[in-house]
């Protein structure tokens, strides 16, 4: 299989990229018959349940498994004693062993340092009798006091981690000399604190995995909910001490993760070690109160903004300090960092100088995972602090915004972190995205509405998302296309599909690369793939159509070098239309790709000369460091002020993702996305108390919104090719990057008449109330 | 079999409630008395002014039956606010009384109702009055060998008004606070029968005695219901949790108490005018 | 322990016998004992949606029902809701033709949801919808497609019951 040299023709005008293609998921996913790692049931498997902690901080005095184990259908119970010897690092394999410096606790070692950490695995003929054996279990604790407020946890005496020494996970800062003088002579500086609060990614399906080991085989069969067939595949083997060679894993439907299932937990690792202790195939499904307390949470953060404005209302310089909580057990053994919030913080303005310092702390609570868009706490800083100035100068914040936004004429433009912008559009999406609401009327409205005691409010959010990520591990994806000997194309690719529709997407790609129908299009993720990240960081248009579409196209160059041959024409002449290759103007002189394909396997002699049977390529892509794009929000709302109650009335996003695939699943992420930030905005917090329980451990508490509280989302989209194949840009997290802000600046606007400002969020009906008494009480004295 | 398993037993209806707190092993019990099966706790008779509902009745069936509205229309109103439909077409009243969960519509609607609750055991039968049932959240007079069998309410006669409110933070979800309301007027047009009960706000429905006093003898057209909102919240005993302060309950269940008044008066404003 | 309590019901037409634990959930023995593994556990607690089925037609949530008690009954989930030829219910097809759905773990709880909401309310407004809906939970839609499904198999319905196709 040698990709020809000769010139060929470019593909023809696209058929399936750029059109809404129903999703070839689709059918088997509305029939319920779509294939979740707890549908996979193997022969003698076995089940496997947790027993976890039920205080934040303890000492295990005591743990005895004896009338556990010996529960009839109990086939095993483990401690660390028995599997935390077998691995040395938490790691996951995307990182070094150096920069994971959680300690390697598979399970809770002598001490417990999260409510849900695990103690104990169960292994039992189902779940029911497992937990059955949970409650047998006999644990004595001795209490200590627990590590909770992330703010304090850099000088709390008590260690989350005593064998580190200290709570904090990493500091570090940048001071730009220019950022004090330019403050100094600025006609307003304003600094002010936002915090935002823990959140779940809470995916309707919660983690899980089979594990099957099968020592005679030398190999181990692993189905799993995961987002990176390949990370766990990497992970798997070094912690079973295998070659990754003898690690099958097998990528199904997968329910959702939104960052929750990139790496390893703790737990995943726990059951890999088990299952090959006990030589069955065991099968661990996680619970929705174990998804809620123990499972990654993310979110957690405050940041202290200085920003400075001169007498034009630009910005002249801004300064930032971070502070993250870690959690406990971060996931892939590495503290929380703040590289992409530091670097992504002057998002879509000219703010020519900035100053920072980032930290991060371990708490006794859960540890910090990724979550769609894991720095977006820069935007959320950056926008409140816009309409924070904006509210100071007196100056609607459309304005301000008008004020510093970067236009075309800026670019290229280099940010004061060092970013550099060439194809962003951000003051586009910006008057496409207030001119969709009618911005100005809204003004009218807002102010008679206050005439009859009603407040209503727009909030506008404005941001850059680094999309396609092309570092280190992460940069490039394979692809491996093969036309079969009937004319159908099989593709494999090293990613995680888990909603994103790349079964869909990428059909359409190769589809429109190739000159075929994308229904004779096969996508297959998991074993026998090629290496890759897997799906995540909004990089599926980008880097896994760039790798389809070089795979694909090596293909072409043999389809057309083959048909060229058989059709005595130059290839530069030759079409490909759905599967038929013919000379261009003649179309009587053609040849069906099934026909082609069948020559190349199995006519040898029929081969042009110099000629290698077979139709099939392999490719990588390996993406720029970095493609953006940016979008803006707006979005209205009434609040109730007898009642608390905040009501969403339109939301609107102007986008700009480059060139779509398929606009209806670009616009299916945003609005899951947005979602996702209007339920942190109003809905969504998982809090602990002051001894480190978790208070939401139920989806009664955990409050993601339902259909009634999400207004129709309008979406406009502004087109700027990135400079990629296809001219891609990636969108996955953008919709939750630019909500939070988008509503809390909304609700602010609403409650200006009582000069009330929320600075964190969930914005409650207890918060409102409390706020605006809270003024009053001020304005009495 | 009640009596026989004491505190080892729990009874089985809906399931709505009882069966998330199993799932949870936060309740627990050896045996499981399904009473879906039991027939007699299913019908609905009315007599000698009263509507006798079986406790095994579904919520759906309460929201849709047009004799019911008629008769007990809080008890129709208060419905659409319970969960989601899925929930409703298990969930029973007499589970829901008996639950007694404090943000609940249903124990609200009794106690706004004078509703008896009608209790069996293996040996005898009483009634006892839905302002006695309920003695704290989730705890109710039910002894452990006893099933609650029907709630008898009166049906409310003359021109009466109907009204409930509540606030949740999504829709459908528990009441951070409520307010349950009828009121019933004379040939004078002035009120003779008044009940405000709100929910939600402690850890059981409570009479808001100083404003049923103010509303009776009352004219519909001299009321200040924002007033008598306020009144409602006198005396309230209020629990403060991680939904909501005590003193928002207060100052929203006396928003809404005042709503649903004022939603009661319009409601036989709109009867007059139709049988006009 | 007690003795497995046999149970017969009628699983999208298939008739099944399985002898259950009276604690197993109806939605773990239509799952394991009857292998219909499109009623899907996103919480067991009746909080989510994703496991509602029809239980004799009417919507229910299987994690908050035992097998046990539905002996004799019938019970429709996604999968039932096809055609014997494998087309797609009306509402299927809408969620399908919407992008009602991006990773399908919510969607057959939907699906049932949404039949049995339109067999009630035929000419649902958007906000009925909204509302009506509710008790679905979706955590990757942002319930977008879902909404514009339920008004294009309410209109289909609807055209459909007019002139007096069955549904």
């Amino acid at each position: 299989m040698t990709t020809a040299e000769t010139a060929s023709a470019p593909p023809e005008a696209a058929r399936f990229v750029g059109q809404s293609v129903r999703r070839v998921e689709d059918k088997r996913l509305v029939t319920g018959h779509g294939r979740y790692v707890d549908d996979v049931v193997l022969p003698g498997m076995f089940h496997v349940a947790f027993a976890r902690s039920d205080f934040a901080r303890a000492r295990i005095v005591a743990l005895d498994t004896t009338a556990a184990a010996a529960l009839p259908g109990v086939h095993a119970v483990f401690t660390a004693s028995e599997l935390n010897h077998h691995v040395d690092s938490l790691r996951s394999s995307m990182v070094t062993a150096e920069q994971a410096i959680v300690p390697a606790h598979v399970l809770a070692d002598g001490d417990v340092r999260f409510v849900g950490d695990p103690i104990a695995l169960v292994v039992a003929d189902n779940r029911y009798l497992a937990e059955d054996a949970i409650d047998l279990l006999d644990v004595e604790y001795e209490a200590l006091l627990p590590v909770v407020d992330f703010e304090q946890a850099a000088s709390d005496q008590n260690l989350v981690h005593p064998e580190l020494g200290t709570n904090v996970a990493g500091v570090e800062h940048s001071t730009n000399a220019g950022v004090a003088p330019a403050l100094a002579n600025a006609a307003v500086v304003v600094t002010e604190t936002f915090r935002q609060h823990r959140q779940r990614n809470m995916p309707m399906e919660t983690r899980g995995l089979v594990v099957d080991w099968q020592p005679y085989a030398e190999r181990v069969d692993i189905w799993a909910s995961t987002q990176s067939p390949h990370e766990l595949t990497l992970t798997a083997a070094r912690v079973l001490n295998l070659g990754e060679h003898q690690v099958r894993v097998h990528m199904g439907d997968v329910g959702g993760a939104f960052g929750q299932k990139v790496f390893l937990g703790r737990d995943e690792i726990a059951v890999l070690l088990a299952a090959r202790a006990v030589g069955r195939p065991l099968k661990w499904i996680e619970d929705r109160r174990e998804n809620l307390i123990a499972a990654n949470s993310a979110r957690v953060d405050r940041t202290t903004v200085t920003m400075g404005l001169d007498d034009d209302a630009r910005i002249v310089a801004a300064e930032i300090d971070q502070l993250n909580d870690s959690g406990a057990y971060p996931l892939g053994g590495v503290p929380a960092n703040s590289n992409n919030l530091v670097s992504m913080f002057p998002g879509p303005y000219a703010i020519p100088l900035m100053s920072w310092s980032a930290g991060s702390v371990f708490t006794n609570t859960s540890g910090r995972g990724a979550y769609r868009g894991p720095w977006q706490m820069e935007t959320v800083a950056r926008e409140l602090m816009i309409d924070t100035l904006a509210r100071r100068i007196g100056m609607d914040p459309l304005e301000l915004r008008r004020h510093n936004v970067i236009r075309q004429e800026d670019l290229p433009y280099t940010t004061a972190t060092g970013n550099v912008y060439e194809r962003i559009s951000p003051a586009e999406t910006l008057e496409q995205a207030v001119a969709m609401l009618d911005y100005d009327a809204f003004r009218v409205g807002q102010t008679e509405a206050r005439l009859d005691g009603r407040y209503l409010g727009v909030g506008l959010s404005l941001f850059i998302e680094p999309t396609s990520k092309g570092a280190g591990a992460l940069g490039n994806e394979g692809a491996v296309v093969r036309v079969e000997l009937d004319g159908s194309v099989s593709v494999y690719m090293g990613t995680g599909s888990h909603g994103q529709g790349l079964e869909t997407t990428i059909a359409q790609v190769v589809a429109d690369e190739l000159g075929i129908d994308m229904a004779v299009v096969a996508f297959h993720q998991g074993h026998g793939s090629p290496y890759g990240f897997g799906t995540g960081g909004s990089r599926s248009a980008v880097i896994a159509g760039g790798a389809a579409r070089a795979a694909a196209s090596g293909v072409r160059q043999q389809i057309l070098h083959l048909a060229a041959h058989v059709l005595e024409a130059g290839p530069e002449d030759l079409r490909i239309e759905l599967g038929v290759v013919s000379v261009a103007g003649t179309p009587t002189r053609s040849v069906s790709v099934a026909e082609l394909a069948r020559t190349a396997y199995t006519q040898p002699e029929a081969l042009p000369p110099d000629t290698a049977p077979g139709l099939e390529h392999s490719a990588r892509y390996q993406a720029p460091p970095v493609t953006f794009s940016n979008a803006a929000h707006v979005c209205t709302c009434e609040v109730d002020v007898n009642t608390g109650i905040v009501t969403l009335l339109r939301y609107l996003v102007s986008e700009d993702c480059g060139v779509m695939v398929n606009p209806m699943i670009v616009q299916g992420q945003i609005a899951g996305g947005v979602a996702q930030g209007i339920g942190g905005a109003l809905f969504e917090h998982s809090p602990y108390d002051t001894d480190g329980n978790p208070l939401a451990a139920t989806m009664l508490d955990y409050l993601i919104p339902t259909s009634a509280e999400i207004p129709i989302i309008e979406i406009g989209h502004i087109v700027t090719p990135s400079d990629s194949p296809g001219g891609h840009k990636g969108v996955g997290e953008g919709g939750a990057i630019g909500s939070p802000p988008c509503v809390v600046n909304a609700v602010n606007d609403a409650l200006s008449p009582f000069g009330v400002a929320f600075t964190k969020q969930p914005i409650t009906p207890n918060a409102v109330l409390r706020a605006l008494d809270e003024v009053r009480t001020e304005s009495a004295t | 079999m009640l009596a026989a398993h004491g505190d080892e037993a729990k009874l089985l209806a809906g399931g709505q409630s009882l069966v998330p707190l199993l799932a949870l092993r936060l309740a627990r019990c050896e045996h499981l008395i399904d009473i879906n099966g039991v027939d007699a706790l299913k019908t609905i008779t009315r007599a000698n002014g009263s509507l006798r509902i079986g406790a095994m009745v579904r919520q759906a069936t309460i929201e849709a039956d047009l004799t019911l509205l008629e008769a007990a229309p809080l008890l129709t109103l208060a419905t659409p606010h319970i969960g989601h439909f899925q929930i409703r077409n298990r969930g029973t009243i007499g589970g829901s009384v008996a639950h007694a969960d404090p943000a609940a519509e249903y124990p609200a609607v009794a106690v706004a109702l004078d509703a008896e609750i009608e209790i069996a055991s293996a040996t005898s039968r009483r009634a006892v009055a839905a302002t006695d049932f309920f003695d704290g959240a989730f705890s109710t007079a039910l002894e452990d060998d006893e099933l609650l069998v029907a709630i008898i309410l009166p049906v409310w006669s003359g021109q009466s008004g109907f009204a409930i409110r509540e606030v949740a933070r999504r829709h459908g979800d528990f009441a951070l606070a409520g307010a349950a309301v009828g009121i019933q007027v004379d040939q004078q047009a002035n009120i003779d029968r008044a009940a405000v009960v709100l929910f939600g706000v402690g850890n059981q429905p409570q009479r808001a005695t100083a404003a049923e006093a103010a509303l009776l003898g009352m004219p519909l057209e001299k009321l200040n219901t924002a007033e008598l909102g306020r009144l409602a919240t006198t005396d309230l005993l209020v629990i403060d949790d991680g939904h909501a302060s005590a003193s928002y309950r207060r100052r929203v269940g006396a928003h809404l108490a005042g709503n649903a008044i004022a939603s009661a008066v319009r409601h036989i404003c709109e009867e007059e005018e139709k049988e006009v | 322990m007690t003795e497995p309590i046999p149970v017969t019901t009628t699983v999208n037409g298939v008739p099944h016998n399985a002898a259950v634990e009276a604690r197993k959930t109806l939605a773990d023995y239509l799952r394991e004992d009857c292998l219909v593994t499109g009623v899907h556990l996103g919480c067991e607690q009746g909080a989510c949606g994703a496991c509602t089925v029809l239980l004799d037609g009417i919507a229910v949530r299987a994690c908050l029902l035992f097998a046990v008690q539905v002996d004799g009954s019938t019970v429709t989930t996604a999968e039932g809701l096809m055609d014997p030829d494998g087309t797609l219910s009306t509402v299927q097809e809408a969620f399908r033709n919407c992008h009602g759905l991006q990773c399908g773990f919510c969607t057959p709880g939907f699906v049932i949801s949404a039949t049995a909401f339109l067999e009630n309310h035929p000419h649902p407004t958007l906000d009925d919808i909204r509302t009506g809906l509710s008790g679905n939970l979706c955590r990757c839609t942002g319930y977008q497609g879902i909404v514009a499904a339920v008004q294009q198999a309410a209109s289909k319905l609807s055209t459909r019951s007019g002139s007096e196709d069955k549904q």
